[in-house]
């Protein structure tokens, strides 16, 4: 025991106090930095003091710092941001069909029951121009109303469609961070060292890469292993595998894997999984319902109006320019007939006759092949979409909610508290105050000691 | 727990309560409680068939109105031809009566002879361009002034129609006769020629059809002339066969006080329910020759009063009585349907309440609930930001001094 070991613990003590300052200054520094996780500084004692007659305490060691990481809630806060992500791909372009299947005064079911109607009206006066003339314009503005339904849905599938690439190509740059990093930081494990500075940017990255597409983690030695949902390795230690995008013969890019593999169908969640599900399947539903009422109305109506008579008491004609195919049908109807005495009134030749006008506006109540009448068809098409977008909705709150409980669990354990790291200054403050007495203490008994010959001397 | 940070906590709650103002407003300003599909996806699907139905509704009720006016139109024409043919039976009557001398009766058949004119203009009654009394013919006077005569426009001294020549199939000709008051349709099969023409109107003549002797020849200009042989009866001709051509009066050829059909016998039906239709008008046929003919009743009393004896003229002034009589009873089915127009009427507006306040119920908002639902949520709002306020800015800081 001696003055100076009680120096050498002041010393450490200073030290000490100085690493934990820093920690808690990094900490405070980090606050608000996505993906940080808060440093705690780990203060052990000193290996004991030994004379050879008594051991006594030898002061303090900053042997490090630790990370207050928890990486099961990391996980699970990837995999709802999956879920999210997904959902909220799907929720803005089902916003966006939304408006076009909302009763106003363009949509189909208004444009559908205002010609029946003008059909109603020419029955009263069959041989009117202005009354045959509404009901051109009314056939006019129903064909215009189901073009434009369609042409929004494939314009949005065309945007959806470039999106893909673009996910696609920011997984990529993702991943190759991500297997960058994986080497550095199994250096730092192996070596002893907490990762942390390194093991944060790993983990945002990896929540970035959740927010495009749903991977399944596995942690090794060697660092993280990302997989696409269908097993695809993503990155395996340094190594990163990129995905690609191929354009199908449906017109589609198509996601293929390292193998050439195509996994497009595989891919469930994130902004990528969310886009394809809209582009591959609720987009191409919603058409396949549009084009189905498109041909069967039209084909119902063309088949009423051929059986009559024109104002002239010629056969009818064609009422819509319809295709054969069904698919694309409500992007291709048209109107057939420019000229009002070409609507096939008549069912007896005559100019006055009402008949066949009786015949299309039947067409409104009776089932079209698909067991539905049009307007039921119709109401079914605007079911869909307000279930699809109220179900994805709710979801993405739900989600969403789900989402802020995790991160507030999980800011809980690694998150900042400024409060926190300002009481830690005091603390440390102090002990370095402290330790700093015991110096000039020290020094001052020195002195002493010093006197003590001089005094004697003198 | 641990807490670090109460930001995201705060604008998850501002963003919620946000979005409830934002709900509750937009309710309120719209009186809507569904506004999109999402908004109650089942209630959207009843509106598009609700919305269907009042359209219709709406549309049944614009048809009742025109059709009410187009059949008070003819209701009026019918009631004015009754008045007249009163008024010429009691000219008849007179007329029959023995001391009449023959200037009187010259007078008479003068003052029914406008009677006639003005009988047949209130039956060529049109209101807005449709002809009531023709059927589903709308679109010219059902009523023609008749001639003896109508030749082809085809044919010429150098090149004229043949009895071999074939007509054109499914044409139609139809010859209308003013003194039977009764109309021969010919559709022409494939391969049948002119001669089948002349075969049939010959054989419809035979039958009491068409007046006796009226026959379909070749003339000398190497037209289809179809004619009555006869001064005072009177036809009127149409056909669509190019083979033929329009079929136009010979001139000069006019028989006075003959009036023939050239509407046809057909109803329209127009819809003014959803399982409900009514027939708009009565063809001119029906009213005026397929009973009594009661124009050719008129003609004959001119020729009786002008030419016949006492007892010819009674008896064409029975036929006047007895065509009144006919004519008066065609009005009733007439009135029936305006009676049942005017109900349809005002079922159609109970019909429009009904839907619309099934429309508000399916997507509309109590406008009371509305503006509490909205006070609410400004109040939590209030709430919301209030705490936030309160509680953000608070940090150890501030008391370390």
């Amino acid at each position: 025991m001696s003055l100076s070991t009680s120096l050498t613990i002041a010393v450490r003590s200073l030290s000490a106090a100085t690493g934990a300052l820093q920690i808690a200054n990094n900490n405070i520094a980090n606050a608000n930095t996505p993906g940080y996780v808060r440093q705690l500084a780990t203060l052990q004692e000193a290996e004991p003091f030994n004379d050879g007659t008594m051991s006594a305490g030898n002061g303090v060691v900053l042997t490090g710092y630790q990370s207050a990481r928890d990486e099961l809630l990391q996980t699970l806060i990837q995999q709802q941001t999956q879920a999210q992500s997904g959902t909220n791909a799907q929720l803005s372009s089902l916003q966006q069909i939304e408006p076009l299947f909302t009763t106003s005064t363009q949509d189909i079911g208004t444009q559908m029951s205002a010609l029946f109607s003008s059909i109603s009206s020419l029955s009263t006066n069959p041989a009117s121009s202005p009354a045959r003339q509404a009901v051109l314009v009314a056939g006019n503005n129903l064909a215009t109303a189901f073009n434009r339904a369609s042409n929004s849905l494939t314009s949005l599938q065309v945007g959806l469609n470039s999106q893909v690439t673009q996910d696609v190509s920011l997984i990529n740059t993702l991943t190759e961070q991500i297997a960058a990093l994986n080497p550095q930081i199994a250096q730092l494990k192996a070596s002893g060292q907490d990762s942390g500075t390194l093991q944060n940017q790993q983990d945002q990255l990896v929540l970035t890469l959740s927010a495009l597409t749903g991977v399944g983690v596995t942690k090794a030695d060697n660092g993280i292993t990302l997989t696409t949902g269908s097993g695809t390795p993503l990155v395996v230690g340094s190594q990163s595998f990129s995905l690609q995008t191929k354009l199908g013969s449906d017109g589609m890019q198509h996601v293929l894997d390292q193998n050439g593999t195509d996994i497009t169908t595989t891919l469930s969640s994130g902004d990528l999984g969310g886009t394809v599900q809209m582009r591959d399947q609720t987009i191409p539903g919603l058409l396949s319902q549009l084009d189905t009422l498109a041909s069967q109305f039209g084909t119902a109506f063309n088949a009423v109006q051929t059986t009559g008579f024109d104002q002239k008491g010629a056969a009818g004609q064609n009422f819509f320019i319809m295709q054969a195919a069904i698919a694309g049908s409500a992007a291709s109807i048209r109107m057939a007939i420019a000229d009002p005495t070409l609507i096939a009134a008549s069912s007896d030749g005559s100019a006055g006759s009402n008949g066949n006008l009786a015949n299309l506006s039947a067409i409104q109540a009776k089932p079209l092949p698909s067991g539905n009448t049009p307007g039921d068809s119709y109401a079914n098409l605007v079911f869909n979409v307000g279930s699809l977008t109220a179900n994805a909705t709710a979801t993405s709150g739900a989600v969403a909610a789900s989402l802020l409980q995790l991160k507030n669990q999980l800011n809980s354990v690694s998150g900042v508290s400024i409060d926190e790291e300002s009481t830690n200054l005091i603390t440390y403050q102090q002990a370095y105050e402290a330790a700093a007495r015991v110096v000039s203490t020290i020094q001052s008994l020195y002195q002493v000691t010093m006197s003590m010959g001089t005094a004697a001397a003198a | 727990m641990r807490v670090t940070n109460m930001i995201p906590d705060m604008q998850y709650a501002m963003q919620q309560s946000q979005q409830a103002v934002a709900a509750a407003l937009k309710q309120l300003s719209t009186g809507l409680r569904v506004n999109k599909p999402s908004d109650d996806p089942a209630a959207s699907a009843q509106m598009v068939t609700s919305l269907a139905n009042s359209a219709n509704v709406d549309q049944y009720t614009s048809n009742v109105n025109s059709l009410l006016s187009q059949m008070q139109a003819a209701d009026s024409g019918i009631s004015s031809i009754v008045t007249s043919l009163s008024s010429a039976a009691t000219i008849g009557v007179s007329g029959a009566n023995g001391t009449t001398n023959s200037a009187d009766r010259q007078a008479m058949a003068a003052q029914v002879s406008s009677v006639l004119a003005s009988v047949v203009a209130q039956a060529n009654t049109s209101h807005q361009g449709v002809y009531v009394f023709g059927g589903t013919a709308t679109t010219s006077p059902p009523f023609v002034q008749a001639s003896t005569t109508y030749n082809s426009t085809q044919g010429t001294v150098l090149i004229p129609l043949t009895a071999t020549q074939p007509l054109t199939a499914g044409s139609v000709t139809t010859v209308s006769d003013a003194t039977t008051g009764k109309t021969f349709t010919f559709t022409v099969l494939p391969g049948q020629t002119i001669s089948a023409l002349s075969t049939a109107i010959a054989g419809a003549a035979a039958s009491g059809i068409l007046s006796a002797g009226t026959t379909a020849t070749i003339n000398v200009n190497g037209q289809l002339s179809i004619g009555t042989n006869s001064g005072t009866a009177g036809i009127a001709v149409s056909t669509n066969d190019p083979v033929l051509g329009p079929m136009n009066a010979a001139s000069g050829t006019q028989v006075a006080n003959a009036y023939a059909y050239v509407g046809n016998s057909a109803v329209n039906q127009v819809q003014v329910g959803d399982s409900f239709s009514v027939p708009v008008g009565v063809p001119g046929d029906l009213m005026f020759t397929s009973g009594p003919n009661v124009i050719g009743s008129l003609t004959n009393l001119i020729a009786a009063l002008q030419t016949g004896t006492s007892a010819q003229i009674g008896a064409a002034s029975n036929a006047v009585s007895s065509g009144l009589n006919y004519v008066s009873q065609q009005r009733i089915p007439l009135d029936n349907t305006i009676s049942q127009l005017n109900s349809q009427d005002t079922f159609l507006s109970q019909e429009t309440l009904t839907l619309t306040s099934q429309q508000s119920t399916l997507v509309g908002v109590n406008i009371a609930n509305a503006a509490t639902n909205l006070s609410q949520a400004e109040l939590e709002n209030n709430a919301t930001m209030a705490a936030a306020a309160k509680v953000l800015p608070q940090t150890l800081l501030d008391y370390l001094k």
